[in-house]
C-alpha cells in the first residue's frame, strides 16, 4: 500500500511538474503555427494532451472547458476576437478607432524597428488589467500581443495572426510564450558560432563562456587575424578565452580570412598587396587583401599561420572565404580582384592578353564586347581559387601532423543555389568538394548576401544542391548569417526571434552542422531559445512515469531527478538536463544518481551507461570532445587503453574521432 | 576575520556619527558586493537603483558603465560614459572611454569628434583620432581616384558619400549620395542619407524635399526612417512640389499631392498632377478614374471618356461602380473619396458629438485624427482652435485659428481670423485694451462717458501683470442743483486718471487689481478745487455667465452676474460693492440684419458701500435689451428701463425711489 501510494505520488509529481513539449495547432494550408512552435523544439500533438493549444480562428470552443484547461497548465493561444478571447478578457473596444498597424514596438526591445511589409487594419481591443503587453502599435500604442498567467497555465492573445511565414509580424512571439511560463523544451549543444574579439575586448570571458554554452554553442570560431602578431596582452586575452571556453566544454577554432592577413601585415608589406581592376590596393570593406599568388607573400603568410596555430591551444582551424572579390562582379572594377602583377602575368601567359584590358572600356578586349575573353579570365580565376584552397589545406594538414587533434573547416560561399557567386567571387564548390574524398575537413557553406532576404526554406534547397556533389554528407555544414540585410526585409533588418529560430531549426534539419555568423549580432533576448531551436526531436511520448524521446542528433531533455535511460542507470545528466544520444530512448526516474555524472558533453554521444564506480560511453567528434565531469576522474581508459586525463577545470578533453571511454 | 569585523564596525560607527549614510549607500554597497562575486546582473540593478537616487554622481555612472562592459552591453556602457562626461567634462579618461565605445558601437562621427577635441593635449586621443580618421581620409582619396576614371561607378559614389559623412565632410557626402541615388533611383534609402546630410548642412528646404519624397515611398522601412526626421506637421503644397522636383518618378508622392490639391479646391493644379501621374503610372486606375471624373465634372466629356472607359474595362468592381454611377447618374454624382475618407468623416462626427456633450479632450482627439486624415480640412482646423481654446490651451488654439484663417471658405476664414485676432492679442507680451461706454440717462438728462485705455505687460508664467492706465469719467452737464439752497451735485468726476497698477490673472472668474495714480480734473468743483489729486484704488471683480450668453452661434436662456468690490481713496476712502445681474433670453443671430444678435433680460442691480452714503446704496430692477451686429463685433448696444430705490436715505436730498431709462453703447477692443 505504501509502495502504491509512492508510485501514485511520483506520477502526480512528474505530471504536475512536466515541462511542455507539445503543441496542438491545425496544420491547414497556410497556418504558420506548426512552423513557429516546431522551430523552438516543440512537437505536434492532439489537443487533448498538448501543452500549448492554438485556437483556430473562428472556432467556437466551450469556454468553461478551456478555462479549466488553462488553470491546469495549458497555454492557450488566441487570435483576434472570439467568444473564447472574450471570456479571457480580450474584447474589441467599440469606442476606439481602428488602427492600420505597420510600425510595431516590442516592449522587450523598444528600440528595435519592427516594420510590417503591409499595414494590417485591426480593431483596438480592451485587454485585462493583469495582462502583460508584449507588443503594440508604435504610434498609437494599441496592444497587439498580450497575455497573462492563470493558474498553472496562461493565455497568449494577439490582435492579428502571426502572418503566413510566422515571423513577419511578431518577432518575439516565442519569447512571449516563455514569459508566460513556457520553459525551453529540448536542448542542443552543437551550434558553431563565429566570434570577433574586437566586440568583446572587455567582457568577463568566464561569464560569456557560460552564456554561450547555455545557448547551445559547441564551438567558437575566433577571428584569428587579431592575433597574427605576437603581443603579450593580446595573446593573454586569447589564452584566457580558449581556457574559459574549454572549461565550459566549448571548442575553439582559429578562423582565418585569407587573403586578409592582418592590419600590421598589410601596412608592413605594400609590395604584396592585392590590386583591384582599378589598380588600387585591394582594401575592400574591412578586409585588406594580400597577393597569395606571390611566392614571397605565400611563404611569409605560411610561417605566420604556423606560428598562429601552434601558439595557442586551438581545437581546429577554419579556412574561410579564400577566393576573390566582389559581390558586384565585373560591373565594378574598383572592387574586382585579383589583378596583381603575378596573376596578370600568369594569365597573360596562358591567355595571351593582360586581364586588365577586360576592364578598359576603350580596349577591344573590354568585357562588354568580349564574352569569350571574360569567360576565360573567370575560369582562370575560379581555378586559381581552387588551387589556393588546395594549397592552404595542404599547409594546414602539415600542421596537423604535429597537432593531430586539430579539426579543419573550409568555409565556402554557396554557388549552387546562387550560381552568380562563381562569376562574382571565383567560388566554385564543384571544384572544391571532391577534396572531401581525400582530405578530412568540414565543408561549411556560407549563404551569400544576395539571398539573405529569402526565408528559412532556402536551406533545404541549398542542401539538395550539394547532396549529389559529395557522398560525405556528414561533412557538410551551413552558415546562417545573422546580420543586417541590405535588402528591403521585414519585419526586422537583422534576423531575430521567430525568424532566427526558424532559420536555425530549418538549417539544422537540412545539415548536420549549423554555424552562426556571428556571436555579437545574436540578440541577447534570443539566447534562451537558441539551443532549443537547434534541437531536433521528432517524437515525444509523455506518460505518467516515463518519457519516450526520439531525436535526430541527440538532445538535452529537462529532467531534475536521477534518471535511467532505456532501463539503465544513466550517467549523462546534470541537475536540470539528461543528455540523450540520437534515436529513440526512454527516460524514467532512477532510484539513485549514477556514481559519476557527466554534466555536459561536447561530442556526438553514441552509447552510455553507468558502471559501479563510473561511466562508460562511446562518442564521435570532429575535434577534441569535451566531457564536463561532476568530479575529477581517478581512472581513464580510452579504447581499452589506460590514458592520462587531460583536464581543463572539470572538463575532460578527449581525442577527436570515434572512441570508447571508461572513466571512474 | 575579527579584524575585518572591527574595521567594518568602526567604519559604520564613524559613518553613523559623522553623517547619515547617503541614500544610495546600501545600493552601492550591494552593487560592489555583487561585482566582487561576478554577479553582474545584480550589480547593474543595484547601480541603477543608486543612480535613481544620485543621478548626478559621475563615479556611479562610470562603475555602472564598466559593469556593462563586463557583460558586453557596450551601447549601455557608452551611454553611461556619455552621461558621466556631461557631469564631469574635465575627466579625460571618461571622454576617451566614451570615444572608444562610440567607435565600437558604430558611432564613428561621435568618436572622431571626441578624439579631435582631446587630441591636442592627449597622445592617446591623438592616436585614436588618427586611427579613426586615416582610413576615412584614405578611403575618400581612393574612391575619388576611382571615380575620376569611372564617374558612373555607383558603389564608388556610395562608399565615398558614407566615408565623407563619417568624416563630417557633409558637402562631399551630400554630393555623392545624390549622385549615387541618381544612378540608382530605386535606392531611396540614399535619399534619406542625402536628407540627413542636408539637414546637418542647414539646408532645411532641400532636406525636407528629400525626406518628404522618401516618406511617401512604398518601402515602409525607409519611409519610416524619413518620417522620423521630418517635422510633425503636415507638409505644405510647395514642399510637395519641391520633393517632386527632386524625385520626379515618385508615384505615391505625386498621388498625395494631387489629392491634397483636390481637397484645397485647386482643381486645375490637381488635374495637372493626376495627368502627370497616369502618364508615369498608366496602371493607376484610381487616379485615372479621378482624372476622368474631374474632366467630366467640368464638361470635358471628350477628355474624360477614354479615361473612364479604361477604368470600366480594367478597374476593380468598386471603382467601376463609381465610374458607372458618374457616367449614368441615378443620383447626383459624388466625388471619389480619398483613401480613408470614411474614417475621417467618422472622426468628424465623433468630434461634433463630443463637443456637443462637452467631452473636450475626446473632441480634441477626434479632431486630431480628422486633421491627420485630411490635413486640408479648414473646418476641422477651426474646431481644433475652439476645442483648444475651451481647454485653455490658447497658444495651440491660436495656431489652429491662424491655419483656419487661410481657408478658401469665407465664413470659416472670417471666424478663424476673428478668433485669431482676439486670442493672439491675449498672448502678446503687451496688451492694450480700450473701452468706451457713453450712456444717456433720462433720470439725469445727462450724457455720461466712461472710458479707459489700459496697457498690460503679460509675462508668461506670471500670475500678476503690471499695467498703465488712463481712465476718463465725465458728463455733459458737469453738475446739477438738487434744490434751492443746496450745493450743486457733481454726477461724475469730470477727470482723467493716470495710473499704474497691478492686476492678477483671472482665477475662478475673479480678478484682483490695485492702482495708484493721479487724477486730473478738467472741471473743478466747489468742494474740491484742486486740479490734481492723488488717486488710489483697488478691487476684486467677478463675472459669471450661465446658459446661452451672447456668443457667436449661441441662443437660448441665459443668466449673468458682474460683481465688483472697489476701494477708492478719492471717495473718502470708501469701499463700494456693485452687483449687476441679468436673466433673460438670447435670440438667434439674424443673418439678414447684418448678423443682428440680441438679448432681452431683466436687471437686478444692487450697490452698497462701507460708509453708508445714500448715493452708493441703491437697488435697481427692470427690463433691458442688448444687441450687437456680428459684423461690428466691438459694439454692444443696450437699453434699460429701471425702477430704483435708495436703501439708505440719510442725507438723501431726493425721493427714495426713482426711474431711469438708460441707453448706452459699449465699444471695446484689444490689441
Amino acid at each position: 500500500m505504501r509502495l502504491r501510494g509512492s508510485a501514485l505520488f511520483l506520477s502526480f509529481t512528474i505530471l504536475s511538474a512536466a515541462p511542455r513539449f507539445t503543441f496542438s495547432a491545425t496544420s491547414e494550408n497556410g497556418n504558420p503555427w506548426p512552423t513557429i512552435l516546431s522551430s523552438i523544439g516543440l512537437v505536434p500533438s492532439p489537443p487533448a494532451g498538448a501543452g500549448i493549444v492554438v485556437v483556430p480562428r473562428g472556432a467556437n470552443w466551450p469556454v468553461a472547458e478551456w478555462q479549466a484547461r488553462v488553470e491546469q497548465g495549458t497555454i492557450l493561444v488566441l487570435e483576434g476576437a472570439s467568444p473564447l478571447a472574450n471570456a479571457f478578457g480580450f474584447k474589441p473596444n467599440p469606442q476606439a478607432k481602428n488602427v492600420a498597424a505597420q510600425s510595431i514596438e516590442d516592449l522587450r526591445s523598444p528600440e528595435l524597428r519592427i516594420i510590417w511589409e503591409r499595414p494590417v487594419d485591426t480593431v483596438a481591443f480592451a485587454i485585462p488589467a493583469n495582462a502583460q503587453v508584449f507588443a503594440r502599435e508604435r504610434h498609437q500604442q494599441i496592444p497587439l500581443l498580450a497575455g497573462y498567467r492563470r493558474g498553472a497555465g496562461a493565455v497568449l492573445w494577439m490582435a492579428v495572426g502571426p502572418g503566413e511565414r510566422g515571423y513577419e509580424r511578431f518577432p518575439y512571439l516565442p519569447q512571449a510564450l516563455t514569459d508566460l511560463g513556457l520553459d525551453p523544451p529540448f536542448r542542443s549543444g552543437r551550434l558553431w558560432v563565429f566570434f570577433d574579439s574586437a566586440y568583446r575586448s572587455r567582457v568577463d570571458l568566464d561569464y560569456f563562456a557560460r552564456r554561450w554554452r547555455a545557448a547551445g554553442m559547441g564551438a567558437l570560431h575566433v577571428a584569428a587575424w587579431h592575433y597574427w602578431e605576437r603581443g603579450a596582452q593580446n595573446d593573454e586575452y586569447l589564452r584566457q578565452l580558449i581556457d574559459a571556453c574549454h572549461r565550459n566544454a566549448i571548442q575553439v577554432y582559429a578562423w582565418l580570412e585569407l587573403p586578409h592577413v592582418s592590419e600590421q601585415f598589410w601596412d608592413g608589406h605594400p609590395e604584396w598587396r592585392e590590386k583591384t581592376a582599378a589598380l588600387q590596393d585591394a582594401r575592400l570593406d574591412w578586409r585588406k587583401l594580400v597577393n597569395l599568388t606571390n611566392r614571397g607573400a605565400f611563404q611569409a603568410v605560411s610561417q605566420g599561420v604556423n606560428d598562429l596555430v601552434n601558439r595557442f591551444d586551438w581545437d581546429g582551424v577554419n579556412l574561410a572565404e579564400l577566393y576573390f572579390e566582389s559581390l558586384e562582379g565585373v560591373d565594378n572594377p574598383a572592387r574586382l580582384t585579383p589583378m596583381n602583377d603575378d596573376v596578370r602575368a600568369e594569365f597573360r601567359g596562358v591567355a595571351g592578353f593582360d586581364p586588365l584590358e577586360l576592364f578598359n572600356a576603350q580596349s577591344p578586349r573590354f568585357w562588354g564586347k568580349n564574352a569569350e575573353g571574360l569567360k576565360r579570365f573567370l575560369d582562370f580565376r575560379a581555378d586559381l581559387a581552387r588551387r589556393q584552397q588546395t594549397e592552404w589545406i595542404a599547409q594546414l594538414e602539415n600542421i596537423r601532423k604535429t597537432k593531430t587533434h586539430l579539426d579543419l573547416v573550409l568555409t565556402h560561399i554557396d554557388d549552387r543555389f546562387d550560381p552568380s557567386m562563381r562569376e562574382k567571387l571565383g567560388a566554385d564548390a564543384t571544384r572544391v568538394l571532391p577534396l572531401l574524398g581525400t582530405h578530412d575537413f568540414t565543408f561549411l557553406i556560407e549563404d551569400p548576401a544576395t539571398i539573405w532576404n529569402l526565408g528559412p526554406q532556402r536551406y533545404p534547397q541549398i542542401a539538395s544542391r550539394y547532396a549529389p556533389l559529395t557522398p560525405a554528407q556528414e561533412k557538410l555544414a551551413i552558415d546562417v548569417n545573422v546580420v543586417e540585410r541590405y535588402q528591403d526585409v521585414y519585419p526586422t533588418k537583422l534576423q531575430t526571434g521567430a525568424e532566427l529560430f526558424q532559420l536555425v531549426h530549418t538549417a539544422a534539419l537540412a545539415f548536420p552542422r549549423v554555424a552562426l555568423y556571428f556571436e555579437n549580432s545574436i540578440g541577447k533576448q534570443d539566447l534562451s531559445l537558441l539551443s532549443s531551436s537547434a534541437a531536433l526531436v521528432d517524437k515525444v511520448d509523455q506518460s505518467a512515469s516515463k518519457w519516450v524521446i526520439d531525436s535526430k542528433r541527440g538532445a538535452g531533455v529537462p529532467w531534475n531527478v536521477p534518471a535511467q535511460v532505456d532501463g539503465k542507470s544513466w550517467p549523462f545528466a546534470s541537475d536540470t538536463t539528461v543528455w540523450l544520444p540520437k534515436g529513440s530512448h526512454t527516460i524514467e526516474r532512477a532510484a539513485q544518481p549514477a556514481p559519476l555524472r557527466v554534466l555536459d558533453f561536447n561530442g556526438d554521444l553514441r552509447t552510455a551507461k553507468a558502471t559501479a564506480s563510473g561511466a562508460e560511453f562511446s562518442y564521435q567528434s570532429g575535434a577534441r570532445a569535451m566531457a564536463v565531469l561532476e568530479k575529477k576522474p581517478v581512472k581513464l581508459e580510452i579504447d581499452g587503453l589506460p590514458a592520462t586525463p587531460e583536464m581543463a577545470g572539470n572538463v575532460l578533453l578527449l581525442p577527436k574521432g570515434q572512441h570508447l571511454v571508461a572513466v571512474e | 576575520m575579527p579584524k575585518l569585523v572591527l574595521i567594518t564596525t568602526i567604519a559604520a560607527l564613524a559613518l553613523g556619527q559623522a553623517a547619515a549614510p547617503e541614500p544610495s549607500y546600501q545600493d552601492l554597497e550591494q552593487a560592489y558586493q555583487a561585482l566582487r562575486a561576478k554577479d553582474y546582473d545584480l550589480a547593474i540593478a543595484q547601480f541603477q537603483k543608486a543612480l535613481a537616487k544620485l543621478p548626478d554622481r559621475p563615479s556611479i555612472r562610470k562603475d555602472l558603465a564598466y559593469t556593462f562592459l563586463k557583460v558586453g552591453e557596450n551601447e549601455a556602457a557608452r551611454d553611461q560614459f556619455a552621461e558621466a562626461m556631461k557631469l564631469d567634462p574635465a575627466d579625460v579618461n571618461v571622454a576617451l572611454e566614451y570615444g572608444f565605445l562610440c567607435y565600437e558601437t558604430k558611432q564613428q562621427v561621435n568618436a572622431r569628434r571626441v578624439f579631435d577635441r582631446l587630441r591636442k593635449n592627449n597622445a592617446t586621443a591623438a592616436q585614436a583620432f588618427e586611427n579613426v580618421d586615416r582610413p576615412l581620409r584614405e578611403g575618400i582619396a581612393r574612391w575619388q581616384a576611382a571615380l575620376a576614371s569611372q564617374p558612373d561607378n555607383f558603389s564608388g559614389h556610395e562608399e565615398l558619400a558614407l566615408l565623407a559623412e563619417q568624416r563630417e565632410e557633409l558637402g562631399l557626402a551630400a554630393e555623392h549620395f545624390e549622385k549615387a541615388w541618381r544612378l540608382r533611383p530605386a535606392r531611396r534609402d540614399l535619399l534619406v542619407s542625402l536628407g540627413r546630410a542636408w539637414m546637418q548642412m542647414d539646408r532645411p528646404e532641400e532636406a525636407m524635399a528629400a525626406l518628404l519624397a522618401v516618406s511617401r515611398t512604398e518601402e515602409p522601412r525607409i519611409a519610416e526612417q524619413a518620417r522620423d526626421l521630418l517635422p510633425q506637421r503636415y507638409p505644405y503644397v510647395y514642399e510637395f512640389e519641391r520633393a517632386l522636383a527632386l524625385d520626379v518618378s515618385n508615384i505615391p508622392l505625386r498621388r498625395e499631392l494631387a489629392y491634397l490639391l483636390l481637397q484645397l479646391n485647386q482643381q486645375s493644379q490637381a488635374e495637372a498632377q493626376f495627368q502627370a501621374l497616369i502618364e508615369k503610372a498608366p496602371d493607376d486606375l484610381q487616379s485615372t478614374a479621378q482624372l476622368g471624373l474631374m474632366k467630366l465634372a467640368r464638361g470635358d466629356k471628350e477628355g474624360a471618356l477614354p479615361l473612364l472607359n479604361r477604368v470600366l474595362a480594367r478597374g476593380d468592381p468598386a471603382l467601376v461602380e463609381r465610374v458607372r454611377a458618374a457616367l449614368h447618374p441615378p443620383e447626383p454624382k459624388t466625388e471619389l473619396k480619398v483613401r480613408g475618407q470614411a474614417s475621417i468623416t467618422e472622426a468628424k462626427d465623433m468630434a461634433a458629438k463630443s463637443l456637443e456633450k462637452g467631452y473636450l479632450k475626446d473632441a480634441l482627439k477626434y479632431l486630431t485624427i480628422a486633421h491627420e486624415g485630411d490635413p486640408a480640412d479648414y473646418e476641422v482646423m477651426l474646431k481644433l482652435g475652439w476645442a483648444n481654446n475651451m481647454l485653455k490651451d490658447d497658444r495651440e488654439a491660436v495656431k489652429w485659428f491662424g491655419e483656419a484663417a487661410r481657408s478658401p471658405d469665407a465664413k470659416i476664414s472670417a471666424e478663424a481670423a476673428k478668433a485669431y485676432r482676439n486670442l493672439a492679442s491675449t498672448l502678446d507680451r503687451f496688451r492694450t485694451t480700450v473701452w468706451v461706454f457713453p450712456t444717456f440717462s433720462t433720470r439725469w438728462h445727462d450724457l455720461f462717458a466712461y472710458a479707459q485705455v489700459k496697457t498690460e505687460l503679460r509675462v508668461p508664467g506670471w500670475f500678476v501683470h503690471p499695467y498703465l492706465s488712463v481712465r476718463f469719467t465725465g458728463d455733459s452737464h458737469g453738475a446739477i442743483t438738487p434744490g434751492a439752497g443746496l450745493a450743486p451735485q457733481y454726477l461724475s468726476e469730470n477727470a482723467a486718471t493716470l495710473g499704474i497698477g497691478l492686476a492678477t490673472n483671472t482665477w475662478h472668474r475673479a480678478t484682483a487689481w490695485v492702482e495708484a495714480g493721479e487724477q486730473m480734473r478738467y472741471r473743478s468743483s466747489l468742494t474740491d478745487t484742486s486740479r490734481m489729486t492723488p488717486d488710489y484704488r483697488g478691487g476684486v471683480t467677478y463675472t459669471r455667465g450661465l446658459g446661452h450668453v451672447m456668443a457667436q452661434g449661441s441662443h437660448g436662456f441665459f443668466g449673468e452676474t458682474n460683481d465688483d468690490a472697489v476701494y477708492v481713496s478719492r471717495f473718502d476712502k470708501d469701499t463700494l460693492f456693485y452687483t449687476q445681474n441679468r436673466v433673460g433670453y438670447t435670440f438667434r443671430e439674424m443673418e439678414a440684419w447684418g448678423g443682428l444678435h440680441g438679448q432681452i433680460y431683466w436687471n437686478g442691480n444692487l450697490t452698497a458701500d462701507v460708509k453708508r452714503q445714500y448715493w452708493a446704496n441703491t437697488f435697481e430692477t427692470g427690463p433691458g435689451l442688448r444687441f450687437r451686429f456680428e459684423r461690428l463685433p466691438s459694439f454692444l448696444f443696450s437699453v434699460n428701463a429701471l425702477r430704483g430705490t435708495y436703501v439708505v436715505n440719510q442725507g438723501n436730498p431726493r425721493g427714495a425711489n426713482f426711474r431711469d431709462f438708460r441707453v448706452g453703447v459699449w465699444y471695446a477692443f484689444t490689441r
